[in-house]
């Protein structure tokens, strides 16, 4: 059987209209997620969705159905007004030129906001910060301890004041109480930063803005930050299978790229940093 | 006049190709460029809207594993590039990778490049590279789908659109691209105008996926040898350099079946480089053997 130019065209085409509108009549053609995070699988939460699956394509709207909370909470804890915008769209609300340098006010923080709302575990990155309007709303609806939420204030991002950890002037207060403050978002390192060192010695605030927080493994953590902090190359091994990075590679790049889940790394090197004494 | 006629058949055709390409290009522009302006509350209804990732066929095909395995989708993959993903395998079991010849913009967009390349060097181009090193970058793409699905599966993430010149072609305005999706992008443009179809020889993993379906595609191409005049005129039309002169059926995995060699669009003689069924093929093998008594 011989087919012709004209026919393939016919066939490719009828193809992709057969295709598709058959699995539209079926219900299986989706060109967005079905905004309903997985659910948790074991343990006390089982059965709960999961915070960490929360994704940038959710609108306002979709948050309040998946966690069963009225999306006024996170739209005025994050300042939007439209329920229907999406939430990845907070990444340029708070751009990254406004923010200090290794924080973030995105998705992440959304998923860690959801968290202390419905008391659902979740490990927050550490450079996902809040805005200050986030805080009254946490204090007023959110079951987190309140020793926790003056760690999440000494943080949170105010408009107009650019160097944010310059706003935080009670380091040593979030990161003694917080870990202990944190059961419902265990283990929740975010609330740990203890910036000792910036801030006693006061320096400049763009100064404390560019410095790693020590001891706090984040998103822009490099290998040699932590063995500046104190972890020689073996116990970084320890963490990460045997193998290591170049000193000046981002540790959670580095593991993105070795198909490494870095929450589980981070987790890891977090509690040798914490034998560490850092 | 059959030449006229001849030259008329063969602009058709090439029209056809042509006119179905620019329409998926336009149609995945109008759908990237919806959804944007939804997320900026911009939303004309008759227009598709949706993500490049849920329009593209090859999340569906990183995500086998992880439906098949754990029920789930990989991230920003949606059900809609599973469909796709099987409509592209489909074709491909039939025709050869008509997906990447026909449909992809990418290559599309390749193709537009290479017209200014064909302008600036002429005959020369599509030649420079030497085919003995030629040879061996094209399994290349390979390497780059087992990296890119091996990633995908450890990671649950689509790893490969940092790097994917694609993406970046359709999101370049996005603020979405990473600087390696720039870069390749860039470098694709640069080699288009030597090469046909750079990233598609060389790098694309969904063509890599797609061209194993050139060694037992139902249709092939076929070159008729007994009416050949040996011209050369097929493999001088070959985007993807494949030596069809010398070939009885084109099994390379290269091929994209953009038709360009047969005799409705290069080939001279009727009924000598044609896409036919392994059914025909074998009748029309039988055929030839018997005549020449063998």
């Amino acid at each position: 059987m011989k087919i012709n130019a004209k026919s393939m065209a016919l066939a490719i085409v009828a193809t992709f209209v057969v295709g598709i509108g058959v699995s539209q009549i079926v219900g299986y053609w989706k060109m967005e997620g079905s905004k309903t995070p997985v659910a948790i699988k074991e343990g006390e939460f089982a059965g709960l969705p999961n915070p960490a699956d929360i994704r940038g394509s959710y609108t306002w709207e979709d948050l309040g159905k998946a966690f069963k909370f009225d999306p006024a909470w996170a739209m005025t804890a994050f300042g939007v007004t439209d329920p229907a915008s999406k939430l990845n769209t907070l990444e340029t609300v708070y751009s990254k030129t406004l923010l200090p340098l290794g924080t973030e006010i995105g998705t992440g923080s959304v998923r860690y906001f959801v968290s202390l709302i419905t008391g659902i575990p979740l490990e927050a990155e550490a450079d996902n910060i809040f805005p200050i309007t986030a805080i009254p709303v946490l204090r007023e609806h959110s079951k987190a301890d309140p020793a926790l939420i003056d760690a999440l204030e000494a943080k949170a991002f105010r408009p107009g004041q650019a160097a944010a950890p310059a706003a935080a002037p009670a380091p040593e207060a979030a990161g003694s109480s917080a870990p202990a403050a944190t059961p419902k978002a265990e283990p929740a390192p975010v609330v740990a930063p203890a910036p000792t060192a910036p801030a006693a010695s006061a320096p400049a605030a763009a100064d404390v803005a560019h410095a790693p927080m020590v001891g706090a493994v984040t998103g822009k953590t490099s290998f040699k930050d932590l063995k500046d902090w104190g972890l020689d190359e073996a116990k970084i091994k320890s963490a990460t299978d045997g193998k290591i990075g170049k000193d000046g590679d981002i540790v959670k790049d580095w593991a993105s790229a070795r198909g490494l889940t870095f929450s589980e790394l981070k987790t890891k090197l977090q509690d040798l940093l914490a034998a560490a004494g850092k | 006049m059959a030449v006229v006629n001849k030259k008329l058949q063969a602009k058709n055709v090439r029209n056809l190709r042509h006119i179905i390409q620019a329409a998926f290009f336009v149609l995945v522009a109008v759908t990237v460029t919806m959804e944007k302006l939804g997320e900026a509350g911009i939303k004309i209804p008759i227009l598709p809207s949706g993500s490049l990732h849920a329009i593209c066929p090859f999340g569906g095909v990183v995500s086998f594993w992880n439906l098949l395995n754990l029920g789930t989708l990989v991230k920003k993959v949606h059900e809609s590039s599973v469909v796709l993903g099987v409509i592209g395998l489909f074709l491909a079991i039939l025709f050869g990778p008509v997906i990447c010849g026909w449909i992809c913009p990418f290559g599309s967009f390749q193709e537009f490049i290479a017209k200014i390349g064909k302008k600036l060097f002429g005959k020369k181009y599509n030649n420079f590279i030497p085919k003995k090193i030629d040879r061996v970058l094209r399994y290349l793409r390979y390497l780059v789908f087992a990296w890119v699905s091996y990633m995908t599966v450890v990671s649950g993430k689509l790893i490969f659109e940092a790097y994917d010149p694609y993406f970046a072609l359709f999101k370049f305005w996005t603020g979405e691209v990473a600087l390696t999706g720039f870069i390749a992008l860039g470098a694709v443009v640069v080699l288009s105008l030597f090469v046909e179809r750079p990233f598609c020889k060389y790098a694309c993993p969904y063509g890599a996926f797609l061209g194993i379906t050139n060694l037992f595609r139902v249709f092939g191409i076929r070159r008729n040898a007994p009416t050949c005049i040996s011209c050369n005129a097929c493999n001088k039309a070959c985007l993807m350099n494949i030596d069809v002169a010398s070939a009885k059926v084109v099994r390379d995995h290269q091929c994209i079946s953009c038709l360009e060699c047969t005799s409705e669009v290069a080939c001279p003689v009727p009924a000598t480089v044609e896409v036919m069924s392994f059914a025909g093929q074998a009748k029309d093998s039988y055929a030839e053997k018997k005549a020449s008594g063998k």
